[in-house]
Formats: C-alpha cells, structure tokens, sequence
C-alpha cells in the first residue's frame, strides 16, 4: 500500500489547510489595490494630465519624476558609500557601546519618515542645531532644496541597506578573509577583493530595498525639501498635490511609478531578490 | 633556529603552552587529540591569534611578543593550507593562486602566468580556468598548496591536509604531498590527528596533550618508545609505567613485569600487541618470564588479525590469528593466560612527570 508523502515529487511541500487561507487573502489584500488602481485610472484622459504642466496646475510630473529618479540614484550611492562601511563596523568590531549605536542608527527604520524630516529641519534647517552654522559660515541654505531630498531620502533609506548588509557581514564566511590575510592581502585589500564579492547578493538586494525606499520618500522629503514645482517636487510629492486638485491626477501621476516598480522587479528579481538573498 | 613558538596561549579555561621549533627544510608533525591545542598553536604562528606569553619567531625576526609587538598575519609572509582549503569562491583556480602575488603588487600578467607554472607542477593545469566548486576535494587540496606555495613564503603550515579528503584520494595524495613539501625549502608545521599523516609526511612529530608537549621525536622514536597512553594507542603499543629494580618492574596499575635491561627508578615499558601470547590455562615451562592472568574485554579485526583487549592488571592488547580465536574459543569475558617474554618488551626510563598518563 502506498501511502500519500507531504514531499511531491517536484520538491515542494504541501501546505498544512492552516496555512492556505490567510496566505490566500494575503495575495489578494497585496494584489487587489493595485488592480483596482489600474482599473479606476483614467486612460483616455492621461495625455491630457501629462501635458497640463505649464498652465495653472502646480504639478509638472515629467519633471518630477526625473527630480524622483535622480535624486534617490543620488541618495543610493551615497548610502553605499557610508552605509557598506557602517555595516561592517556594526557587524564585526566589538566595543562598548556598539548595541547602542546599532539602535541609533536603525532608528529610522522605525521612525515615521514625517518626524525623521523635522528632526533633519530642526538640525540642518537655518536656525537648526548644525544648520545655522552652515548658514553663517558658509552661506549654506539647505531646507527646501534639492540637496534636502537627497538628504531626506538618504536618511530614511540607509538603514535598509546598512542592516541588510549587516546581516551579511555577520554571516560571512571569516574563513576566507583570514585565508587572505595569510596569502598577504592587507586588510583593505581584503575587503574589497574577498569581503565584498561574497556579499554581493546582498549588497545588491539592500542596494535596491534602498533605492526603492528613497524613490518612493514622501514624509520627511515634504517636511524638510517642500514640493516646489519645477524645484523640490518629487515624484510622491506631486502625486500629493495632485491629489489635493483630484483623485484623477493623483491616479495618473502614479502609474508611471508603478510601471517603474514593475521594471526594477523584473530586471531583479532572478538575478539578485532570490529568497534568502537578504540576510 | 628557524621558525619557532615559544609561549602560551589561554582560551578560557584551556592553556596552550608549549615550545615547538621547526629548521628549514624539516616537516614537523603537531600530532594531538581534538582540543589538544594544535589549530591554536597553528593559528598563533600564522598570524591569526597573538600569544598571551612567550614569543614567535621567525629566523631572527620576533613575530609575536606578548603584549609587545605582533606582525599581522598579512606581513608574515607564511603560507598555510587550511584543513577545508577556503579556496576563494568567486574567482577562478588560477587567480586563487595569483592572489598572494597581486596582494604583493606584482601585476597581474605576471603573477597569472606564475600562478599557471605552480598549477602545472601540481597538475592541475587543466584547471586553471574552472571555479573552486568544480574541483573534486583532492584537486582543491592541491589548489590550496600552490596557492600557499605560490607566494614563496617562508614557512609553510599545514592544518590537516588531508581529513577533509576521502580514503581513496588521501592515498594519493600523501606521495605527492610529501614530495611537495621535500621540494619546499623553508621549515613545515603540520598539524594533524592522525598518526598515518604524521608517520608518513613528518621528519619529527610533536605530541601536544591538553596544551602541552607529551613528546617530541623521530617517527621511529615516537612509535618505538611512546610516552604515554595516548601516543602508544595511536602507534599500537601496550604501555606500562611502573618502579624498576634491576629487571623487574613494579606497575603503577598493579602486576609485574620482567625485563631484559636493568633500570633503577621509573620506568616505562613498551609491548608489541603481536609480542604476546595467549593461552587457554596457565602455561608451564614456558621460556617466556611474565605469565599473568586475565579476561577477554572485547575482539575486534585488525588487518587479517584479531585484536583482543585483555583486563589485567595489567590490561594489554593482544594479536592473534582468527584460527587461534576459533581454536582457543576466545569470547568476551573468557579467562585467559598472557605470556610475554623479557626480550620482546622495550624500557626506557620515564622522563620526570611522566607517568603514561590515561589519554584525554
């Protein structure tokens, strides 16, 4: 007699009956609002949104989007430049004090991005704790440019990439880098030609998690940089605005985001959003 | 004095403290039980740890003084093999070997071609383009040979080349190895657990127990004249400390034993397992001296003989063809006679504190 096995042949398990129905309203809480997105938005009236930029309204979405595009490349390459360094620091020197850092660091995380961009204005703003310095030392007025957005999205979107690559860090295989260290390799040399093409998934699994957190930034962007069109309006700050004037603008603001989600997870996700690529 | 540890190093409760020196041109084997200290002391020497006493030195250049200066791994200029090869994933077998030179700045063309020299005098030439994963286990442990080798270190060591190998490619590469490491002329540390690779690649085996040298000698030293328990296990020898007078030795376990040479003081005396003689009741007229009376522990097959445990006092081991084990019915729990002449059992004096301590 045979009996019936968990395992299929093709590898998979069959899912105990507790598990199937909140995975499947799960699907379709995820799915249904983007469906229902693309099912409301006014098709035949797009061109006519698009192209309104320079009458009457406030919103220039061409010109948003771009601002939205570079400035989050901006804000990403920046995280990688401080925050790969940070993460190694995090994940493999020991000192007092470490854990409370680690926190402080991660905060954002958890912060709603609104507060995040008052405690950037209250900091950097021209009467703020380091900002006012900048102001009358060097004439620099941060608040409300573009060097805010990059600096609003960096602040809400580095820790993504820092725990991701913490995480990673951490579960290296040492091994290896002591290997190099044995065949002479400085400890620089180490991190670049050992270190970091071991944690390449991840780098690149916490560098997209970040890009994608600073293109979408709202809160801290709209506090600290303002939507000023043709100046500080971002993607998700049009789409703000747009929606003050009517749902419909709003709508059509949003799917050239959308259709640019779908592009990054498509080119992605078999090359590097594997499961278990992020640690 | 070519390449030497001199120190201690603590891990908790557990104290390596050892001194172990290596000439150039000469392997030595760290040969020890699993936490006698042997990775400790390898990775104190390489680099990779500091010492908490005492020094390492390299010619005449301290590597390591305690608390004073530590040259890091990266400028000691040793090569290591480590026992899982760590063979860098993502690059190819020949950059694996050029990495030592590029860390040294020699440009890349150059140290391809003499990462690909080093390849073709391990054949592996065939290799070079593949990545570690496609290597079978003794092609990789060749791979982490000429990649130690290929950066012309000073010293070499080796941390169980050859476990992580199956029975059949460990045979062939324990020739080659050896002549590898008869090519290479600095001084060689292997650390290993098993006295075959220490028997078959070692000019000299060290013995590390708990932390601390149990015996240094030849091959043929270590195994004739094993000091304790543990070596004279691993080399197959019985092992009795006891208080000699003239040519009769007291056992520190109990029992008697005659010998041929006379001692005065502690002794050890050694047994060849195939030296002694069972029998069924108690032999008379026998030539040989000792005669003493046991019980079969246990029969296990060794080769195309039988290896018995008999309990004394004292305990020994005993060889015998499978025909003596059907003839003389021999089974777990029979009382048996041991014989053993005088001449077949080797003395030495025990060094101080020696005592062919029970192995860990």
């Amino acid at each position: 007699m045979r009996r019936r096995t968990a395992r299929r042949p093709d590898g998979g398990t069959r899912p105990p009956w507790l598990i199937v129905p909140p995975a499947l309203i799960g699907v379709v809480f995820i799915v249904l609002p983007t469906i229902g997105l693309l099912i409301r938005a006014p098709w035949s009236g797009l061109a006519r949104i698009y192209s309104r930029s320079d009458s009457s309204s406030q919103i220039d979405v061409g010109a948003a989007l771009s601002l939205s595009a570079i400035t989050s490349l901006i804000a990403t390459a920046g995280s990688l430049v401080l925050g790969v360094p940070l993460a190694w620091v995090l994940a493999r020197t020991r000192w007092p004090g470490l854990s409370v850092l680690r926190a402080a660091v991660t905060m954002p995380l958890i912060l709603p991005p609104v507060v995040g961009g008052l405690a950037l204005l209250l900091t950097l703003g021209t009467h703020g704790v380091v900002g006012q310095h900048l102001f009358g030392w060097f004439g620099w007025e941060i608040p409300f440019t573009r060097v805010a957005i990059v600096l609003a999205q960096m602040f809400v979107a580095m820790p993504f990439l820092v725990v991701t690559m913490e995480g990673a860090f951490r579960t290296g295989d040492r091994g290896l880098e002591e290997a190099a260290a044995t065949l002479g390799a400085s400890r620089s040399r180490t991190f670049t030609h050992v270190t970091l093409p071991l944690v390449l998934p991840s780098l690149a699994a916490g560098t997209v998690l970040c890009w994608a957190r600073a293109f979408g930034e709202f809160g801290a962007t709209m506090i600290f940089a303002g939507s000023v069109i043709h100046h500080t309006q971002t993607g998700s700050t049009a789409i703000w605005l747009g929606f003050q004037a009517s749902t419909e603008d709003a709508v059509a603001l949003s799917l050239p985001m959308m259709l640019i989600a779908v592009l990054v997870l498509a080119l992605l996700r078999d090359r590097w959003l594997r499961p278990g690529a992020v640690s | 004095m070519s390449l030497r540890f001199a120190g201690a190093v603590r891990q908790g409760v557990f104290v390596l403290e050892a001194d172990v020196s290596v000439e150039p041109g000469e392997v030595v084997a760290l040969l020890g039980p699993n936490g006698a200290g042997k990775s400790t002391l390898l990775r104190a020497v390489a680099g990779l740890r500091g010492v908490d006493a005492g020094t390492v030195t390299l010619e005449q250049d301290v590597l390591d003084d305690a608390g004073g200066s530590f040259v890091p791994a990266e400028r000691r200029s040793i090569g290591v093999v480590f026992q899982d090869h760590r063979l860098f994933p993502h690059l190819r077998v020949v950059d694996n070997v050029a990495f030592g030179l590029r860390s040294k700045g020699i440009p890349r063309a150059t140290a391809r071609a003499r990462a690909q020299d080093w390849l073709d005098r391990l054949g592996l030439a065939d290799h070079a383009e593949k990545r570690p994963r496609e290597l079978s286990g003794g092609q990789a442990q060749r791979v982490a040979l000429a990649r130690a080798l290929a950066g012309s270190p000073r010293a070499l060591l080796l941390d169980e080349p050859l476990a992580a190998l199956d029975v059949q490619t460990r045979a062939a590469v324990q020739g080659e190895l050896r002549d590898h490491l008869d090519g290479f002329g600095g001084p060689t540390l292997l650390v290993t657990h098993d006295p075959i690779e220490a028997l078959l690649l070692a000019d000299r085996i060290v013995v590390l127990e708990g932390g601390r040298v149990a015996q240094a000698g030849t091959p043929a030293e270590i195994t004739s004249r094993p000091t304790t328990e543990y070596v004279a296990r691993l080399v197959g020898m019985n092992l009795y400390s006891g208080t000699a007078v003239g040519t009769t030795v007291a056992l520190d376990g109990g029992g008697m034993l005659s010998i041929a040479e006379q001692h005065y003081g502690p002794v050890l005396v050694a047994a060849r397992p195939s030296t002694l003689t069972v029998h069924t009741e108690q032999p008379h007229g026998s030539s040989a001296r000792n005669v003493w009376a046991g019980t079969v522990a246990s029969l296990a097959p060794l080769g195309d003989r039988i290896r018995l445990s008999v309990t004394g006092p004292p305990d020994a081991f005993v060889d015998v063809t499978a025909v003596a084990v059907a003839e003389l019915r021999l089974a777990p729990g029979r009382p048996v006679w041991l014989s053993a002449k005088a001449t077949e059992l080797v003395s030495y004096p025990a060094a101080a504190g020696d005592s062919a301590r029970p192995a860990p």
